[in-house]
């Protein structure tokens, strides 16, 4: 038989016996040249895990960390218009229930739905800025991700306002909505200003 | 930190990452600062993997980069059946055979092309085994690369090239064939 080629020293290398080794494997148990071969083919491999690893140049962190951070704030914003939207209607439809009922508007639900009303104003202003497609600064990228943090906080307020009783329910969401419009113009403000002299 | 039981962080993990299950539950739970963390304790075997694959150092680059950003967004998903390592690992594996074939390196027809010339006189070129593996086709040196070092098998390897494990077997086999001639390692006839 003639020596093993790289092909066949290879496959008899691989765990499990595939039909046709044995006889390849009866001469490598025999043959002291193919022997020293498979031995070469280990310690190649050997060498190669060896190698030293290689390193990159620069620090890719900043880069991948800014990344990181638009695709935060993106989903972010999505989540927040959302949970705008979903409180408007939760209350909407209160309003809707209300007035069903025939019961007088309060003062209350007026400048409620002012405040909504301007809230989604400055909602569709920011659209319309459009922040996602603009080079935006490392400072920007911060004081808008707090404010839609804080945004985000009074959506899930609002939503837990919608379980209280009347009384109670008005006088909260006013507060809240009131203060929805005060962040969304605080951060309409970062987006054109671009975080100059920004205090909120 | 309910449910961290279920991590099955190796040794390689806890190497390469202090406090890894602490670590990796706070990158889950979205804390930067922690999957920071996590990129510098396998930046450089994912840049490494990335770089014996890919042909320039651009592209080894952008699979790191690409490589993190996947994990950073799917860390959520991983469930902890096998190592960290391993999960990140073909994950670059993944993007940087990717990226090889996006190029659209021809290095199998290029081989081919090598059976039909006149063979080369490289015997005995004696070329140091850095050289000598950057030297290799593409397909080839991502097969001996995958198989040798990062211990994948032809299934997996064919898995991930959308390959036969024939044909990951044979570009192995090619790979160990060339190495031998450039080193020098060739029985004297």
């Amino acid at each position: 038989m003639n020596h093993l080629t790289v092909d066949q020293l290879v496959q008899l290398r691989e765990p499990g016996l595939e039909p046709g080794v044995a006889p390849l494997r009866t001469h490598l148990d025999s043959c002291v040249a193919c022997q020293a071969e498979a031995a070469r083919l280990d310690q190649r491999s050997n060498r190669l895990r060896a190698l030293a690893a290689l390193r990159p140049a620069r620090d890719h962190w900043p880069v991948l960390a800014g990344r990181l951070r638009a695709e935060r704030r993106r989903r972010r914003v999505r989540s927040a218009a959302w949970m705008g939207l979903a409180a408007a209607a939760g209350f909407a439809l209160m309003v809707m229930i209300r007035s069903a009922r025939q019961a007088p508007e309060p003062a209350e639900q007026v400048a409620i739905n002012e405040a909504i009303a301007r809230s989604r104003q400055l909602e569709q202003l920011i659209h319309s800025y459009n922040p996602e497609a603009r080079v935006t600064d490392g400072r920007t990228v911060r004081v808008a991700g707090e404010l839609e943090d804080r945004i985000a906080l009074v959506d899930q307020q609002l939503q837990s306002a919608l379980q209280l009783d009347q009384r109670g329910r008005d006088a909260e969401m006013l507060g809240l909505w009131r203060q929805r419009v005060g962040l969304l113009n605080a951060l309409v403000d970062v987006h054109l200003t671009r975080a100059g002299g920004v205090g909120y | 930190m309910r449910g961290l039981s279920i991590f099955h962080l190796d040794m390689t993990d806890a190497y390469l990452l202090t406090d890894a299950t602490v670590v990796l539950a706070r990158a889950r739970a979205g804390d930067l600062t922690a999957f920071e963390q996590v990129y510098r304790a396998y930046e450089v075997p994912v840049y490494n993997l990335a770089r014996r694959i890919c042909r320039t150092v651009e592209d080894a680059e952008d699979v790191l980069q690409e490589t993190f950003f996947e994990v950073c967004r799917s860390i959520g998903q991983y469930r902890g059946d096998g190592s960290l390592w391993g999960w990140i690992r073909t994950i670059a594996a993944s993007k940087a055979l990717m990226r090889l074939r996006r190029n659209k390196y021809r290095d199998t027809d290029e081989y081919e092309e090598d059976l039909h010339r006149a063979p080369r006189n490289d015997n005995g070129l004696r070329m140091d085994l850095e050289a000598a593996l950057e030297r290799l086709p593409e397909t080839s040196r991502a097969v001996v690369w995958l198989h040798d070092v990062e211990g994948y098998t032809h299934e997996e390897i064919a898995g991930m090239m959308g390959k036969t494990v024939s044909f990951s077997k044979s570009q192995l086999a090619r790979a160990h064939a060339r190495l031998r001639r450039w080193l020098g390692e060739e029985p004297a006839a």
